[in-house]
């Protein structure tokens, strides 16, 4: 119930920093637009010359397009913003404040900034999966789009995690603002599935940077092509990686010594 | 003049040094994309045998040139620049009796590049392991055309985006303007796949505009596959769009500085 008023709180907040400044946000939306104008030309381009890539048609790829960018826009709106601000707040000391706040730190700090005007991206995301889908002419039963949003949010959550740890060892090494920039480098791999890429660049998506985890999983599970042992599985990995990022943030907070004192 | 060049090397070298851990994460961060595309294009080629011509070797070739090619013309000046029109503190350089874009600027650019350069070559190296491309169409003479070339290259990247970078002056949207040029890089300049594989329309407009000068041409020159009426007529358009690109920073840097107020300064 608190996290909820929280919740809502910082998107109070939130809304009235993206009012500040209304001429960036349209700005911004437009840039997007473009950027997907861009997207959708380049798999035009790749499918003018070949009829299917790593086994998915022009279809598979618009959907795997929608799911890369819901996981895009949570680096964007949700990971960078709290992230620059956790950063700025180890150098500066102002962690001490946060920490001083009677709520969970490790929530705190991940939610506290939500670039809001990216929530249509969302919207677009799911439109986008859903034409592709349509066009691909995959059927889809109930129960494959019910493992679908499990497997989304089950890969959001590794991401999630995988955050975590990236921003905890902030607590180790004081100076370590590049943190995000290996998961944002290698999330552009998640445009495509996995299986057109050479082995060696696989297994760094799916097991060292799991960004696979999160796009190319849950549209496999959309078309039905998981068993349910390997989607028990990457459910109960996506636990355990929750339970390891609290592991690591709450040994990072005793790390933290305060920046002046 | 030779020794203020000098001395603005060792600051700027120093400077660059500084952030030798920034530099991995940002080389490491530029060279996703084009593995990824080498990945995509080099299965499609497989799986069918050739893509309209290109055959997986191609593209290999084709990507790991890019790799240098783009490291060499490429520039990071509105990243070290434009914030010193918007916070004022560019107005410590304009005292000085030298252009605070095409020295120190400059010299800032070219150190960044030669520290990358290093971190790129073992990195190409393992990739020329793990693909084994065959590169025996290249010729020095191939080699020997491309490298002016490509400081052409670079001189009108860099003078173009130094031109955007100084619309700072004006507005501070200055970044959202340089990401929409950066997308036309990624139309017209050869960096998603080579040129002759995107959509007639697209490579009619490429022939004109500057953007094919920083990527497709050195690479299709160090490839040995131009003809000589057609490295010709590449190094006439670079000459060209040089002038040009001289032209507009100039315009645009004078009547710049002629604004700039210094803020908080």
């Amino acid at each position: 119930m608190r996290t909820l008023k929280l919740l809502s709180a910082f998107f109070k907040v939130n809304v009235q920093l993206a009012l500040a400044y209304r001429a960036d946000t349209v700005v911004n939306i437009l840039l997007n637009i473009m950027w997907l104008g861009w997207e959708l030309l380049s798999l035009s381009i790749i499918f003018n010359n070949t009829e299917t890539i790593g086994g998915w048609g022009f279809g598979e790829l618009i959907a795997l397009l929608g799911v890369f960018r819901l996981v895009n826009t949570m680096m964007i709106a949700l990971i960078w913003p709290n992230t620059e601000k956790f950063n700025q707040s180890i150098r500066d000391g102002s962690m001490d404040y946060t920490l001083l706040q009677p709520i969970n730190s490790m929530f705190l700090v991940t939610f506290s900034r939500i670039t809001i005007w990216r929530i249509w991206d969302l919207v677009l995301a799911i439109v986008l999966i859903m034409v592709g889908i349509n066009m691909s002419g995959d059927i889809t039963t109930p129960l494959n789009i019910l493992t679908f949003v499990l497997l989304t949010v089950s890969g959001a959550i590794v991401i999630y995690s995988l955050w975590i740890v990236l921003i905890a060892l902030t607590f180790w090494f004081t100076k370590f603002d590049n943190n995000v920039t290996i998961l944002q480098a290698l999330l552009d791999a998640g445009r495509y599935p996995v299986t057109v890429y050479p082995v060696w660049l696989r297994i760094i998506v799916t097991f060292v940077i799991p960004v696979a985890v999160a796009t190319t999983v849950p549209l496999q599970a959309l078309r039905g092509e998981l068993s349910i042992s390997r989607i028990m599985m990457f459910i109960v990995i996506s636990i355990a990686s929750f339970f390891v990022a609290s592991l690591v943030w709450k040994r990072g907070l005793k790390q933290y010594s305060g920046a002046s004192s | 003049m030779f020794k203020i060049f000098q001395r603005l090397w060792q600051v700027n070298w120093a400077e660059q040094w500084q952030y030798r851990a920034n530099l991995i994460m940002y080389l490491l961060y530029w060279l996703v994309s084009p593995i990824i595309y080498l990945a995509v294009w080099t299965s499609i080629a497989n799986s069918k045998g050739d893509v309209s011509g290109f055959t997986a070797n191609d593209f290999v070739t084709y990507y790991m040139t890019l790799l240098i090619v783009d490291q060499v013309t490429s520039n990071i000046v509105i990243h070290t620049f434009a914030y010193k029109i918007q916070d004022g503190t560019l107005a410590g350089e304009l005292i000085r009796p030298i252009h605070p874009m095409l020295t120190n600027a400059l010299v800032n650019n070219i150190a960044f590049k030669a520290l990358t350069i290093m971190g790129l070559v073992p990195i190409w190296i393992i990739l020329f392991f793990l693909y084994k491309p065959d590169f025996s169409n290249v010729a020095p003479i191939g080699i020997l055309l491309a490298i002016p070339a490509m400081i052409m290259g670079f001189f009108i990247g860099f003078l173009l985006s130094a031109a955007i970078t100084a619309l700072a002056f004006w507005t501070t949207r200055v970044y959202s303007i340089h990401e929409f040029y950066y997308a036309l890089i990624l139309l017209f300049s050869g960096q998603f796949v080579p040129l002759s594989l995107m959509p007639k329309l697209i490579q009619d407009i490429a022939q004109f505009l500057p953007f094919q000068l920083l990527i497709y041409y050195p690479i299709q020159l160090i490839l040995g596959k131009l003809s000589s009426a057609q490295i010709v007529q590449g190094y006439v358009m670079g000459v060209s769009w040089l002038v040009v690109s001289i032209t507009i920073f100039n315009w645009v840097w004078r009547n710049g500085v002629k604004r700039f107020s210094a803020v908080g300064a």
